[in-house]
């Protein structure tokens, strides 16, 4: 439904709603409904989100939420994801200097007028000579404070974005694209473009989502025109086979990649709300050989309140940079990624010339602290490809408290199962952790050692005797008995306890409290080429009452050959190709030729075919018209059924049928046209079979003209062809017998004479004559006769012969009465002589005959006690084939009663007409 | 994952005339299968196959419309070269008469489709050059002066039957990159995958974001 009504209803005169359209629009990471519209006024556009109910009919349904200007610098875009799908749907940004918006919209033709009408606006509003448009009459809609401040500093109006949140983006984003979009043009650099979509980015990372890239193809598809929307509808066509070869090269993954072993550090550190106060070289060194990738997590970041109510902590740049200094001195890094959760943090480091093999980059949190969901305690998780293979990392700070490990396992399990990753593409749904090939997990797990006092571990830890400690560990427990962490391996513990120290010491707490210590940072992982190299803690570090752990591991990671991958991917796109040629329907057809021998007027000639499918797949098939011609096949043929479906295997019998009536009679006969043509088979997606179709037809007196017939003294398929070719092109000529003529012309044709002769001497007192129909077959045995041979007597009943007179009469091309008589002759209709004088001036043919069949029927009428025959049903059945209207002309009731006076006129009186 | 496309980003529609028995049928089996047809019977109708190829990096699907070249379906082929991108016209070198009736495929071809379908002329069955009748040059000349490109290949041999479609691809994608082909306009011939993702593959380095973090 539309509804802008809504819309207009509750704006002013001078404005008006172009266009409105139900869409989605994210507030604060809530999706709300919307109504957002276009609205012009005085040539000014604006675009007005409005909050509403279901379905906004009148104004009272809807109210203004937020108005936004389209000025100069105002971009319309639309977001792409990475593959997009036809059908799926669309995400607009709307940014200017201070606005930045974004609406999910359903696939809808009212969703793409807005996209096209408001990219048309902005268009407009760049072209324009006007400077700065003003936007007036928008004041009303907005707050006075906005108005008044901006407008006046600026000079032109420019809203106040009223959502925070998204206000941040705003301009990070403005700053990844650059210059790109300015002025509702998109001219992002591929550079730029592969940087927004690949390097991360901090202020993306904090609400956890990378924003698709913007697709600069895609805007500029998205206003469609005629020839675009071909292409649109191929698109399904390219996505499909997209699919397939990624399915294909997964399935064969093995057969162009090898593995190859790469090193990676994992850290895990609780820093208590500390900043960095030493060198952590000591932790991230890892040994003498520099990883390859970093995987560096923190907890309690901060722990001040603004930290967990705004999200926003000064520490998380303290310890980024701390990490980056620590990070081994003989190798450069990159930073991939970064995400934070309140004081839970995880940054991806890469060796430099690593990063171009890492792609498909997604970062998540949740919470899973009070409520469920506050982000003091929780999980930050990124997930990458490496090469070809997947990994996820997830860093976590489950709840605290030795007697909570229930609560601990009940954590592992919410993160499992909400923290998931955007898939790239948009139509397989989220990834989860346990989907990755590599999952590397590590953390403040804060299991704790329980069921033994806390001398005795001490001593334990004095003693190294770290087994005996193990048996006492929580998680151990929770491992075994499957609560928690399954498939998920750790290495042994040949560090003491990393938890719980006075701050700055070695000490174990000393607090009232006296913790007893406990291995609460852990390090797991979970994957088939994963081997632990080290895994120990660092004692040397004081920062924080726990110790930083940290673990070298060496990963096996899927590299593609190059040229196997190669390879592969076009035998893949070969077998593909091969397939698509296999599955081009096919049929065979018993028959590919046909000829109609001996056509007759007025006599259906019928051959069939089968069309058998030998194809893979099921076929629709047609026959389809050729290049300027207005049907498939021509008049005289017809094909049933014309188009249908044949399953694989399966048959159809096809049934052509000739049948030559008046209309195509005439040119056949003439020989102007023949017997031939050729039809085309189209299989939907297939190939196309020509069906050539031929035949002779046997010229008949029927459909001929008068003329020509007058001049033919032998029956028709008696005379040579060229000769009734002669005749029957020749122009019908008027009064005059032209001096040149090849044989005299006969008074009127042969077979008129035959036709009426016989029923003279035989059907004057044939009861209900002309009005009796009479058989088929006897129509054929004297149409026969007529054309042939001239025996003394008409085969077949008076009725028969009496509406083969009536046939003869209707299929003349050029009625007895010409047609360019018609009008004079109904005119004339008052008038006896006025008719005769119609008459008159008839070609001498034309009017021999109409005198002769005068004759007849005055003669009939003689004997109408048998015949039953009066004036006006002869005049009516006569008038209707004698005086025909020309082709195109509709006769209405008047001029059919006209009709009817003209004949009924001669057949009164006694006499011909000269 | 890999570098290369998944796959083709342009379709383009090909249309292979000439006369009866030229061996226009052989030459796309031998192009989309690599083998050679011995008893090809008459194509009666259109038949039509397609490949993929490559030009200067981007996969392009070839769709090959193989049209029947008896005298007497020459009005109903014609239906068939709207749209096309390359038009591939076929001589036999031994018939001397196919060479002929050249000029009145190339009236049909230049009529029917849009100025800028590109002509490859193709002179077939170059394997027999013993029964040659054609040569060489005297085609060749006919090209330039019509502005085909030109080729003699064999689809018994495969000789130069790859290089035919080809190089017609060539000169259609060079068509497009220099805009001389309006990839909107109807009846191009070509369709276009709006865009052809890379995959969220690093190609450029990644630079952190922020000061103090810096390389």
């Amino acid at each position: 439904m539309d509804q802008s009504v809504a819309v207009q209803d509750s704006l002013k005169e001078d404005e008006n709603c172009i266009v409105a359209a139900q869409c989605q629009f994210f507030v604060n990471d809530v999706i709300e409904s919307r109504l957002v519209s276009l609205v012009e006024c005085k040539s000014e556009y604006g675009i007005f989100l409005f909050t509403h109910r279901r379905m906004a009919i009148t104004k009272d349904d809807i109210s203004l939420d937020k108005v936004v200007p389209i000025t100069k610098d105002c971009t319309i875009e639309e977001v792409l994801s990475e593959f997009p799908v036809l059908g799926a749907d669309m995400t607009v940004r709307i940014t200017s200097d201070s606005v930045f918006l974004e609406l999910q919209l359903p696939f809808s033709s009212h969703s793409q007028r807005f996209l096209d009408e408001t990219c048309k606006a902005c268009h407009g509003v760049d072209m324009s000579e006007d400077p700065c448009p003003q936007f007036l009459w928008l004041s009303k809609y907005l707050p006075k404070s906005a108005l008044a401040s901006d407008s006046e500093k600026k000079g032109a109006f420019i809203p106040t974005a009223a959502f925070k949140g998204i206000e941040t983006e705003a301009s990070d984003n403005k700053r990844k694209t650059g210059t790109a979009t300015v002025n509702g043009k998109s001219q992002v650099s591929e550079e730029t473009k592969q940087n927004i979509q690949n390097i991360s980015d901090n202020n993306a990372v904090r609400d956890g989502k990378v924003k698709p890239e913007v697709n600069n193809d895609m805007v500029r598809s998205s206003s469609y025109t005629v020839a675009n929307k071909a292409q649109m509808l191929a698109m399904p066509q390219f996505e499909l086979r997209d699919n397939l070869i990624k399915c294909e090269l997964l399935k064969r993954e093995e057969s162009y990649t090898f593995t190859k072993n790469y090193r990676f550090f994992v850290g895990t550190y609780n820093v208590n709300g500390q900043s960095p106060k030493e060198s952590l070289l000591p932790w991230l060194k890892g040994g003498i050989e520099p990883p390859d990738i970093y995987l560096v997590g923190f907890q309690e970041l901060d722990l001040s309140k603004e930290a967990f109510i705004f999200s926003d902590t000064p520490k998380e740049q303290e310890w980024s940079k701390a990490v980056y200094e620590g990070l081994h001195p003989e190798s450069k890094y990159a930073m991939i990624k970064v995400i934070r959760l309140v004081g839970i943090m995880l940054l991806f480091y890469v060796k430099k010339e690593l990063a171009e093999y890492i792609s498909a980059i997604e970062a998540e949190y949740v919470g899973t602290g009070i409520m469920g969901r506050m982000g003091n305690k929780g999980a930050v998780g990124i997930r990458f490809n490496f090469h070809n293979s997947s990994l996820c990392i997830v860093n976590c700070h489950l709840a605290a408290h030795t007697e909570e490990y229930e609560r601990r396992n009940q954590d592992f399990r919410d993160i499992c199962s909400r923290l998931t990753f955007r898939s790239f593409d948009p139509v397989l749904p989220n990834l989860p952790i346990m989907k990755h090939e590599t999952v590397l997990w590590f953390g403040d797990l804060n299991y704790r050692i329980s069921d033994v006092d806390v001398e005795q571990v001490k001593k334990l830890i004095d003693e190294r005797d770290f087994k005996t400690l193990y048996k006492y560990d929580q998680l151990k427990k929770q491992m075994e008995e499957k609560a928690v962490f399954d498939g998920f391996t750790e290495g042994e513990l040949t560090f003491q306890p990393t938890y719980k120290y006075d701050t700055g010491s070695d000490q174990w707490d000393t607090s009232e409290k006296c913790r007893t210590p406990a291995w609460c940072d852990r390090i797991l992982w979970k994957g088939k080429s994963v081997k632990q190299l080290q895994y120990s803690s660092h004692l040397s570090l004081k920062t924080s009452d726990h110790k930083p752990v940290s673990s070298i591991f060496e990963i096996g990671i899927k590299v593609v050959n190059e040229e196997l991958y190669k390879k592969t991917f076009e035998e893949i796109v070969r077998s593909l190709d091969k397939m698509e040629n296999e599955c081009i329907p096919s049929v065979s057809l018993s028959e590919r030729e046909f000829y109609f021998k001996d056509v007759k007027y007025m006599q259906r000639q019928v051959q069939t075919f089968t069309i058998y499918n030998d194809g893979q797949v099921p076929c629709q098939f047609q026959f389809i018209q050729k290049l300027e011609e207005p049907a498939y096949c021509k008049p005289w043929l017809t094909a049933q059924p014309c188009k249908g479906f044949v399953a694989q295997g399966a048959k159809l019998e096809i049934e052509l049928e000739v049948f030559v009536n008046k209309t195509t009679a005439t040119k056949l006969t003439s020989q102007e046209e023949k017997l031939e043509d050729i039809l085309i088979l189209h299989l939907e997606r297939g190939k196309d079979y020509f069906v050539p179709i031929s035949g002779n037809y046997l010229p008949s007196c029927f459909g001929s003209s008068l003329q020509a017939l007058c001049y033919m003294r032998e029956p028709i398929q008696d005379m040579p062809p060229e000769h009734i070719q002669q005749f029957t092109l020749m122009p019908l000529h008027p009064q005059t017998e032209p001096s040149n003529t090849l044989e005299k012309q006969l008074d009127i044709p042969k077979e008129v004479w035959m036709l009426v002769e016989h029923l003279y001497r035989n059907a004057c007192h044939q009861a209900d004559l002309f009005q009796q129909p009479g058989l088929r077959t006897e129509f054929e045995e004297i149409r026969d006769c007529l054309d042939t041979g001239m025996p003394d007597s008409l085969p077949g009943s008076n009725h028969s012969v009496a509406e083969a007179l009536l046939l003869f009469l209707d299929a003349l091309p050029e009625p007895v009465i010409c047609y360019s008589h018609y009008h004079k002759s109904l005119d004339s209709s008052g008038s006896y002589t006025q008719c005769k004088q119609a008459i008159s001036t008839l070609p001498q043919c034309h009017k021999n005959v109409f005198n002769y069949l005068m004759a007849f029927l005055r003669e009939l009428l003689k004997y109408f006690m048998f015949n039953n025959l009066d004036r006006s049903t002869l005049a009516s059945i006569f008038g209707s084939l004698l005086l025909r209207p020309p082709p195109g002309i509709k006769q209405d009731a008047t001029q059919k009663k006209k009709v009817q006076e003209f004949i009924e006129h001669f057949i009164s009186k006694q006499e011909d007409v000269s | 994952m890999a570098t290369a496309p998944y796959n083709y980003s342009y379709i383009f529609k090909y249309i292979i005339i000439g006369d009866m028995g030229v061996g226009k049928s052989c030459l796309l089996h031998q192009f989309t299968e690599k083998k050679f047809m011995a008893d090809c019977p008459h194509t009666i109708g259109v038949e039509f196959g397609t490949r993929i190829i490559e030009v200067s990096g981007q996969k392009i699907k070839l769709q090959i419309w193989d049209t029947a070249g008896q005298e007497r379906f020459r009005a109903v082929t014609r239906s068939y070269y709207r749209g096309a991108a390359g038009a591939l016209m076929v001589y036999d070198i031994t018939r001397r008469s196919t060479y002929n009736h050249l000029s009145s495929w190339l009236t049909d071809a230049r009529n029917l489709t849009n100025p800028n379908t590109v002509i490859i002329l193709i002179g077939n069955k170059a394997d027999l050059d013993a029964q040659r009748d054609v040569t060489y040059e005297e085609a060749k000349q006919f090209a330039e002066e019509n502005g085909l490109l030109f080729l003699e290949a064999s689809a018994k041999t495969g000789e130069n039957v790859e290089d035919a479609f080809l190089e017609a691809a060539k000169k259609i994608y060079q068509n497009i990159q220099d805009g001389s082909l309006d990839l909107n306009a109807a009846e191009s011939g070509v369709q276009h995958k709006p865009s052809a993702p890379q995959g969220g593959r690093i190609t450029n380095e990644p630079q952190p974001q922020r000061e103090g973090c810096g390389c």
